[in-house]
C-alpha cells in the first residue's frame, strides 16, 4: 500500500452498546465507511474516506454513532499549517488543481457579524407584526425614470417588465447536472408555493420542471447550454450568467461521467461529453457587447422578461455593475466570495473576489451617486445565514437576496465540502440514481418553504422593531445600521456609522 | 382499505422499517431494547428486497380474497370483515407455514407461528410507514382490489 | 332454497360459507357424524404433542354460525340420498333440499393383517375423536408402532414420540413420506426425524400380524419375520375417498366421486362435491387424481358453494401443495415433485438440511421441493398457479424468491396491488 502521507480528518465513533447490526449506516454510506465484517453481521467502520456528511448518524435509529475530528498534531507553525501541508501531498499524489465543494470556508472577515440593527424606542414606536400588516412583497425589475399620469390619475408611462415577488428571499442559480433534478424539483415547488422565484442554473431546464416555469430564472451563460428561444420564453427572468462567486474568472466543468442521457438532453449536448462552460462568454468583451446580448435576448422575448445580469463580487464592482446598468439591465445579481458552487478550484474559491456586504455597499452607493439606483434591482448574493443577514443587506441597499446554501441545508447539507465528488449522501449534489432518489421533493419543498417562511416572520419582527412596515422602507436604510469593532475606512466604504455614533 | 404501498423510486434500502417494525411488535417497544437485548427477538412483518439501485418495502397487502385464509388449515388466519386486516391468531396456528406456501407475495415468515403484517392493529399510521425516512410508504386507499 | 351438506370439514365448511355470501336468505343444513363443530383436522397431531389446544381448534366460533345462519346437525350421518325425490335420509329421518354437496371426505384404509381387528389398542389417527383416544391411551412407557410413513402417519408419529417411550414406523414404501418427497429429500427427512424424534424405520416392510394378550396386541410381526413389541399400534396407511354415499345413490365414482371439472356438479344435477371425496384434474399434466389436501378442499368447496347459489365462480386450476414441518424441519412442495423423464427437467440446490429442487416443463415451473428453504415460496407457488415464462424473469429463479423477481411493470403492479 502507498503511503497516504495524510492523516484521516475523521473518526467514526460506534456506541456498540447502542449499535444493533440493523447495517444502515452499511447501506447508506456512498464512501463505502461502513461495512460489515466478512461473511458476519456485525458493522464495522474505516473512517478513512468519511467526510462528516452525518448521513449515518443521522439515519442511525439507536444513535449509536457519532463522528468527531481526528486529532492528529503537527509540530505548530502558524505558517506551514497542517491544512497546507495536507493540499501540497494532496497536489504531490495527484499533479492536479485541487478542487472543493461549497463556498469560501477561510476565517475572512464576516462583515455581517460586524453590523449592527436598530430598533426604535419611545419615538416612532415599534409595531407589532402580528397586530398590524407588515409588507415584504418585493417587485423586481426596471423602473422608469419618471411616471406620467394623466387627469384621472391612471399612469401613461408604459412599464418595463415587473415580476412580484412574495418575499425578498430568492433561490440562487444552481443547475440540473451540479444538483440533482429532486434537488431542482424541491427548490421549484417551494419557490411556487411561496410565491419567489428558483434559478435554473446554466444546465437548461429538464420537461419535469415545466409545471413551475412561471417562477423560473433561467441562465444563459458562457456555455450556452440549454438554451433555446422556447427556454427563454417559459421563464419569469432571464439571467446572463458572467460570474460566479466561488469562482470568479473561472468557467465551470461538469465532467462527461456526469453527463447522463437526463442532463444531455437537458443541456442538449452530447450524452458523456464534457460540458465546459469556458470562462468568458466569447461574444462579450465590453460593455457594448453586454448591450448587444442583453438586446437579443429582449427581442427573443418580446421584451416581455426582465433581463438581469449576474457578476462575481470582485474589485471593481461598483463600476462594473454601473456598466452592466447602462447595457440595459433589469436586475445586476452580485455574488460575494462566500458563495456556494458543486465544484470550484480551492485557490480560486479560497483567495478570489470580495466579500458581498462591502461590493453591495460600494454598488449601491456608486449607483445612487450617478443617479441610475433606481434603473435597476439590485440582488445580492453569497452566503446569507439567517433573516438578520438578508435584513442587514436589504439596508444596505439590496432589492432582493440570492440563497442557495441554506435551503440545501434544508434539505440535508452537512457542508462536508465534497460536492465535487459527485457521491452527496443526501442526493443534493450528485447524479447517481441510488443517492437522487434519497430526496424526495415531497418532503423537502416543505422544509424548504418551512425555512422561508420562518425567515420571513423573522424579517416581519426585526422590521416591527425598527417602526417599519415595509421592505421598501428599509432598502437602502443604512441608517440602521451600525458597525461594531470596524475601521475607518470599511465603515466609509459600508456608508455606516460606528456603533455609539 | 387503508393498505401500505411502497414506492420503489423513493425507497432508500436502509431498512428502518424493519427496525422500527420489530419495535412496534417487541415486549418493550423500546427500539435499542427491542433490537439488541430482548429475548425472543421480535420477528420484522416487512422486508426489504432489491439492492441499493432498486428496492422496495413488500408487506402484506391484505387480500380481498386472501389465498393464506382460503389455505388456512386451521382457521388461525383470518381477515376481519371490519378492518379487512388479515391477520393471525396465535393460539389456533400450529405454524404448518401453508399460508406462507400460497403467498402470492411472499408476505409471511416463519416462526413458532406464522409471522405477518397487521397493520400495527388500529394504530393511525403502522409502525413502517410513520418512521421511513423518505416517505417511501405510505398508507393510503387506494380502492383497488386486491388478488 | 334450501341446502344441504354433508361433512363439516373443509369443502363443508367453505361451501356453506360461500352460500351465505351469494344467497342471504337461504337455509343452510350441514350435517356431520361428528360430535363437534368445524375444526382443524390437520391439528389432531398438534393436539396430540401437546401443541395446541382444543378449544383452539375450532375453526369459527358458535356465534359465527349462529350469525350466519349456518345450521349444524351433529352427531348424524347421512345414510342415504335420494335424487328423484331430492331428499337425504339419516336413519328413518328424511331431509329435502333444493341442492346437496357432499363433502364426506376420506376414510382411512386398513390394509389385511392377521389378528388386528377387535382388538381394544388398535387405533386410527383420523379425526378428532380418533386423536383423543390416542392421547388418552398413549403413556410414558407406551411402546408405539404406527403403520404408513405418509403425512398422517409421520405426524401421529412425531406427535407420539413426544409421548411414549419409544415409535415403531412400519411404511410398505422403500421412503417415507413418498407422496410429497422425493428420493433424496425424503431420505434428508428421515435422517432428521430419526435423530430428533429417536423413532425407527422398517422401510420397504409390512404388518403381516399381531400377537395379543386377551383384548390387547402385544406384539407385531413383520413380513421380514422381526418381531416390534407394541402398546399400541396406529394404523395411518393411508386414506380413501369416502364415496359408499355417492355410489349407492348412483352418482359417477371413479375411485372418487366425478364431478364437473368448473362447477364441481356430479353426474347428477342439484348434486355438488367438494373435497377429498372427489377426483380432481391435476392442472399442471392433466392427470385426474385425488389431490387430498385442504386448500384445494376449500378452494373446491367454495367453487361448489358459489354454484350451488346461482353465482358465477368456476373451478380454475388445481395442484397440489402442502407445507409441514417435522422437529422443526420445515418441509414445503407444490406440484409435480414427483414427475420424472421427458419434458421434466429438474435442479436441485443442496447444503446441510436446506434442500430445494425445483422442477421445470419448457420454460414453466412446475413443482418444487423446499426443506429449510421456504422463505417466499409461495411466489414459486403463484408462478406455478399462473404457469408464467420463468426465462422473463430477472434474477435466478434458485434465489429467495421475491418481487424483484419480476420486472418493473409487474412489480409496480405487485405492489401497488392491482393484480
Amino acid at each position: 500500500m502507498a503511503v497516504n502521507y495524510i492523516p484521516r480528518r475523521f473518526n467514526i465513533v460506534r456506541d456498540k452498546e447502542r449499535c444493533i447490526e440493523c447495517g444502515c449506516c452499511v447501506r447508506q454510506c456512498s464512501n463505502e465507511c461502513h461495512y460489515f465484517e466478512a461473511g458476519g453481521t456485525t458493522v464495522l467502520a474505516d473512517s478513512t474516506n468519511c467526510v462528516a456528511c452525518h448521513r449515518c448518524v443521522d439515519l442511525c435509529p439507536t444513535s449509536a454513532l457519532r463522528i468527531e475530528k481526528h486529532v492528529c498534531d503537527y509540530r505548530e507553525n502558524a505558517n506551514w499549517t497542517p491544512q497546507y501541508q495536507q493540499e501540497i501531498c494532496r497536489q504531490a499524489a495527484s499533479g492536479g488543481t485541487l478542487l472543493s465543494g461549497m463556498g469560501n470556508p477561510k476565517p475572512y472577515p464576516i462583515y455581517w457579524d460586524k453590523i449592527l440593527l436598530n430598533a426604535s424606542q419611545v419615538t416612532n414606536p415599534s409595531i407589532d407584526p402580528l397586530r398590524e400588516p407588515m409588507e415584504i412583497r418585493t417587485i423586481l425589475g426596471r423602473k422608469p425614470e419618471k411616471l406620467t399620469v394623466e387627469r384621472k390619475g391612471k399612469a401613461i408611462t408604459k412599464m418595463p417588465p415587473q415580476v412580484v415577488v412574495e418575499t425578498p428571499i430568492l433561490f440562487s442559480a444552481m443547475s440540473f447536472g451540479s444538483i440533482s433534478l429532486n434537488a431542482q424539483k424541491s427548490l421549484a415547488m417551494a419557490a411556487q408555493n411561496l410565491g419567489t422565484l428558483f434559478n435554473t442554473g446554466e444546465g437548461g431546464l429538464h420537461p419535469d420542471l415545466e409545471p413551475y416555469t412561471d417562477r423560473a430564472i433561467v441562465q444563459v451563460a458562457s456555455g450556452r447550454f440549454g438554451v433555446h428561444k422556447d427556454y427563454l420564453n417559459s421563464a419569469r427572468i432571464v439571467e446572463i450568467k458572467i460570474g460566479q462567486g466561488a469562482k470568479p474568472g473561472i468557467g465551470g466543468h461538469l465532467p462527461g461521467e456526469k453527463v447522463n442521457v437526463e442532463v444531455s438532453n437537458a443541456r442538449m449536448i452530447p450524452e458523456g461529453s464534457d460540458a465546459i462552460s469556458p470562462a468568458p462568454h466569447h461574444d462579450i468583451y465590453s460593455i457594448e457587447d453586454l448591450r448587444q446580448l442583453i438586446w437579443s435576448i429582449k427581442q427573443a422575448t418580446g421584451n416581455q422578461k426582465p433581463v438581469s445580469v449576474k457578476i462575481a463580487a470582485v474589485h471593481n464592482v461598483a463600476a462594473i455593475v454601473s456598466g452592466c446598468a447602462r447595457a440595459g439591465a433589469d436586475i445586476i445579481a452580485i455574488d460575494g466570495f462566500r458563495g456556494g458552487t458543486g465544484a470550484a478550484p480551492t485557490r480560486i474559491r479560497d483567495n478570489v473576489g470580495i466579500p458581498i456586504e462591502l461590493a453591495l455597499a460600494a454598488a449601491d452607493s456608486r449607483l445612487r451617486e450617478e443617479g441610475i439606483r433606481s434603473q435597476i434591482s439590485l440582488i445580492a448574493a453569497g452566503s446569507f445565514r439567517c433573516s438578520a443577514d438578508i435584513v442587514k443587506a436589504i439596508a444596505l441597499g439590496a432589492d432582493a437576496c440570492y440563497c442557495a446554501s441554506a435551503p440545501l441545508i434544508a434539505m440535508g447539507c452537512h457542508m462536508c465540502q465534497t460536492c465535487n465528488t459527485g457521491k452527496c449522501n443526501w442526493g443534493i449534489a450528485t447524479q447517481r440514481p441510488e443517492l437522487t432518489k434519497r430526496l424526495n421533493p415531497d418532503i423537502m419543498h416543505e422544509r424548504v418553504e418551512n425555512l422561508i417562511t420562518a425567515w420571513n416572520h423573522e424579517i416581519k419582527e426585526i422590521m416591527g422593531g425598527m417602526g417599519i412596515n415595509s421592505v421598501d422602507s428599509l432598502r437602502g436604510n443604512r441608517l440602521m445600521l451600525r458597525g461594531i469593532g470596524l475601521s475607518d475606512r470599511e465603515l466609509a466604504i459600508l456608508g455606516i456609522k460606528h456603533a455609539g455614533e | 382499505m387503508k393498505r401500505v404501498y411502497a414506492k420503489e423510486e423513493l425507497c432508500l434500502n436502509c431498512r428502518l422499517c424493519e427496525v422500527y417494525c420489530k419495535t412496534a411488535h417487541s415486549a418493550s417497544k423500546d427500539v435499542l431494547k427491542a433490537n439488541k437485548y430482548e429475548t425472543p427477538a421480535p420477528v420484522s412483518r416487512v422486508t426489504v428486497y432489491g439492492d441499493k439501485l432498486r428496492s422496495a418495502a413488500v408487506n402484506c397487502r391484505h387480500c380481498e380474497n386472501p389465498k393464506c385464509v382460503q389455505a388456512c388449515i386451521t382457521g388461525a388466519m383470518t381477515k376481519d370483515p371490519a378492518t379487512g386486516i388479515v391477520a393471525v391468531d396465535e393460539h389456533k396456528c400450529i405454524g404448518c407455514m401453508t399460508c406462507l406456501a400460497v403467498c402470492p407475495y411472499g408476505c409471511i415468515t416463519t416462526g413458532r407461528f406464522a409471522i405477518k403484517c397487521d397493520l400495527c392493529r388500529g394504530e393511525t399510521e403502522p409502525a413502517c410507514v410513520k418512521n421511513c425516512p423518505n416517505r417511501a410508504l405510505v398508507y393510503t386507499d387506494l380502492g383497488g382490489a386486491q388478488e | 332454497m334450501k341446502y344441504i351438506i354433508i361433512g363439516a370439514c373443509a369443502a363443508g365448511l367453505a361451501c356453506a360459507e360461500q352460500i351465505r355470501k351469494e344467497d342471504a336468505s337461504g337455509e343452510i343444513t350441514v350435517f356431520t357424524k361428528e360430535a363437534y363443530l368445524p375444526y382443524s383436522r390437520p391439528s389432531i397431531s398438534y393436539l396430540l404433542k401437546g401443541a395446541v389446544k382444543e378449544k383452539d381448534m375450532y375453526l369459527r366460533k358458535p356465534s359465527y354460525y349462529a350469525a350466519k345462519r349456518i345450521h349444524f346437525v351433529r352427531d348424524t350421518a347421512i345414510t342415504a340420498i335420494d335424487t328423484k325425490n331430492k331428499t337425504v335420509k339419516a336413519g328413518r329421518k328424511a331431509y329435502a333440499y333444493d341442492k346437496l354437496c357432499i363433502c364426506t371426505g376420506s376414510k382411512p384404509f386398513v390394509p389385511p393383517m392377521k389378528h388386528v381387528e377387535g382388538k381394544s389398542n388398535v387405533f386410527c389417527f383420523l379425526d378428532l375423536a380418533s386423536a383423543k383416544a390416542v392421547k388418552a391411551a398413549a403413556k410414558p412407557h407406551t411402546r408405539a408402532v404406527v403403520i404408513g410413513a405418509g403425512l398422517i402417519g409421520m405426524k401421529a408419529a412425531e406427535g407420539l414420540s413426544k409421548i411414549c417411550q419409544s415409535v415403531d414406523v412400519v411404511e410398505l414404501a422403500p421412503r417415507i413420506l413418498p407422496s410429497i418427497l422425493d428420493q433424496k429429500s425424503s431420505k434428508l427427512v428421515k435422517n432428521h426425524v430419526e435423530k430428533e424424534g429417536h423413532i425407527r424405520f422398517h422401510l420397504a416392510q409390512t404388518v403381516s400380524e399381531a400377537r395379543s394378550k386377551g383384548e390387547r396386541i402385544s406384539s407385531v410381526v413383520l413380513n421380514s419375520g422381526e418381531v416390534l413389541a407394541c402398546d399400541m399400534l396406529v394404523i395411518a396407511v393411508g386414506v380413501r375417498p369416502e364415496t359408499a354415499l355417492a355410489e349407492a345413490a348412483g352418482l359417477s365414482v371413479n375411485r372418487g366421486i366425478l364431478t364437473d371439472s368448473k362447477t364441481m356438479q356430479t353426474s347428477q344435477k342439484d348434486v355438488y362435491a367438494a373435497g377429498d371425496c372427489t377426483v380432481s384434474t391435476d392442472m399442471l399434466d392433466g392427470s385426474k387424481k385425488i389431490i387430498a389436501l385442504y386448500p384445494n378442499a376449500v378452494y373446491q368447496g367454495t367453487v361448489a358453494g358459489a354454484q350451488m347459489a346461482g353465482g358465477s365462480q368456476e373451478l380454475g386450476g388445481c395442484y397440489a401443495v402442502n407445507a409441514i414441518d417435522f422437529y422443526g424441519l420445515r418441509i414445503c412442495t407444490c406440484g409435480l415433485i414427483n414427475a420424472a423423464g421427458e419434458p421434466y427437467r429438474d435442479k436441485v440446490r443442496h447444503s446441510g438440511e436446506a434442500y430445494k429442487r425445483l422442477i421445470f416443463e419448457d420454460n414453466r415451473l412446475v413443482g418444487f421441493v423446499l426443506i429449510n428453504a421456504s422463505q417466499n415460496a409461495g411466489i414459486y407457488t403463484n408462478l406455478i398457479e399462473n404457469q408464467s415464462d420463468i426465462t422473463a424473469l430477472e434474477q435466478d429463479i434458485f434465489d429467495t424468491p421475491s418481487l424483484f423477481m419480476f420486472d418493473k411493470a409487474q412489480r409496480e403492479k405487485r405492489l401497488k396491488g392491482a393484480l
